[in-house]
């Protein structure tokens, strides 16, 4: 990435993708004016091939699709200290959401595969069981990942300290999780929503 | 007199699953400071991290039905969990401020949206509706001698405009709560720093580093122990810490507990009311060393 030539034209700008993540985020894109504060204050940091500030510069200069491709969107924690450090109150956190959002939609640009899968375990679980599901979020993330003995030193001492539960118990009001899940889905199919 | 206080209760998730002892501390330290709580009947996720990683709608969705939920029981909303507390938070805060995202709340939900209501962390009720006068009067087991780090992480001070829990870079509730329970607070770096929080099911590695520098820094400044008040942090910080000392080839032995257990302690709990025998790292050699079980 690093030797690689960045070229900026008018054909690669895309200010409508920067709309896009203003209107998801309630926080302005152009107004970061690249002091680096979040960056220098990002626990993931390390983690990511764009630092929180580079992330912003990308999506100002148009290219969105570096961004997506990427994997710094999914190595951010959602701590919010960029948010709550920047002194242009660019609510980077949000956009972060945005982003993250907006490749999920396009169904994995990222190379970023795991924090998704668990992700979307995550979710399954609430629409199934009302609530999360810890045994099954772990059972089915590491069969989905291929990773069959990740963590599987942790399990009986969790099971004998009573910290991972075998059965779930569903909530009785179910039909109304299903039935928010359903209207949600039907507003973007009628394109009321993002 | 002082008027009773009375509020709904919303556990969370890892509160009945992983963190059981976060949850009972909580009942039995509130049934001992004659505070009354309710849980909030039939409570669904609040989506936490993954919900508004990838979908805002759904989870303001989420945390708007469990907001109306608790209108069905009377009082202020006592949340336990920082991140449910975060999301129930921030979702208020969302909703206040956006028209159009609190009418497609409104349709997702299809009724009213009830935003009113306080949302409360165990940490706000104990410092300051209950206040830390009658706190230091309830204790009759202080914790004389125990040197405790004050672990905050990300989300009960961040961002500050929406949680208006403490200032948001050098907060002070927790070590008032627990100094008014007797025990000695540390100084030390990493208490707002990152613990890796749900990277811990797809990219342990992520909390693996980021937990063992937390737990360095509390060890360097001399603490007995960790205090938190998330049951994220206290997984990663606890369930995490002896392969860390693996990963690092160091020792640290340093119990995390919830809040509720210290304070529950200090107001003459039993340590099977604390649930203290599901922590994975043993307190009991460091409470008998003080004297305090």
């Amino acid at each position: 990435m690093k030797k690689k030539k960045m070229i900026i034209s008018r054909e690669t700008m895309d200010v409508d993708f920067v709309r896009k993540v203003e209107a998801l985020s309630g926080t302005s894109v152009r107004r970061c004016f690249q002091c680096g504060k979040c960056s220098a204050g990002c626990p993931m940091a390390t983690f990511m091939e764009h630092p929180p500030n580079r992330v912003v510069r990308l999506l100002q200069l148009g290219q969105w699709q570096r961004v997506l491709a990427g994997r710094s969107i999914w190595y951010c924690a959602s701590c919010e200290t960029c948010s709550t450090r920047c002194p242009n109150k660019v609510h980077l956190a949000s956009i972060m959401d945005a982003l993250r959002k907006l490749s999920w939609d396009l169904d994995g640009p990222s190379k970023e595969s795991y924090v998704q899968l668990a992700n979307k375990i995550f979710l399954d679980n609430i629409r199934i069981y009302g609530r999360q599901y810890e045994m099954r979020l772990a059972a089915v993330f590491n069969v989905k990942s291929g990773q069959f003995l990740k963590d599987m030193m942790l399990g009986p001492k969790l099971l004998s300290k009573g910290k991972l539960k075998m059965f779930h118990s569903k909530n009785k009001n179910m039909p109304e999780i299903e039935k928010i899940f359903a209207r949600i889905e039907e507003m973007r199919r009628k394109g009321e929503a993002l | 007199m002082t008027t009773p206080l009375n509020y709904s209760y919303y556990p969370g998730c890892s509160l009945h699953a992983s963190a059981g002892e976060y949850d009972l501390s909580t009942r039995e330290l509130f049934k001992a400071l004659k505070i009354g709580l309710t849980e909030v009947p039939d409570w669904f996720c609040c989506g936490a991290t993954p919900a508004h990683n990838v979908d805002e709608l759904l989870s303001l969705s989420l945390c708007a039905k469990n907001l109306e939920l608790a209108e069905q029981v009377e009082g202020d909303l006592a949340v336990a969990c920082a991140a449910c507390f975060s999301r129930l938070k921030t979702a208020q805060h969302v909703l206040g401020e956006s028209p159009v995202k609190r009418k497609q709340v409104e349709k997702a939900l299809d009724a009213p949206l009830h935003l009113d209501g306080n949302v409360k962390h165990l940490l706000d009720i104990l410092a300051r509706d209950l206040g830390l006068e009658r706190l230091a009067a309830a204790v009759n087991k202080p914790l004389t001698g125990l040197k405790v780090a004050c672990y905050y992480g990300c989300l009960l001070t961040r961002p500050t405009d929406v949680t208006n829990l403490d200032c948001v870079e050098a907060p002070t509730i927790m070590e008032r709560v627990i100094e008014s329970a007797g025990a000695t607070t540390v100084a030390w770096t990493h208490r707002l720093e990152c613990c890796g929080a749900n990277f811990t099911l797809s990219r342990p590695g992520v909390v693996i580093q980021l937990a063992n520098a937390i737990l360095d820094s509390a060890k360097a400044a001399g603490a007995d122990c960790i205090m938190v008040g998330c049951p994220l942090c206290h997984g990663n910080l606890d369930i995490r810490q002896k392969e860390i000392e693996g990963v690092y080839n160091v020792e640290y032995n340093l119990p995390v507990f919830y809040l509720t257990q210290l304070v529950g302690l200090a107001v003459g709990l039993g340590p099977d009311k604390l649930g203290l025998d599901a922590m994975i790292v043993n307190p009991m050699p460091l409470l008998k060393e003080k004297n305090l079980s």
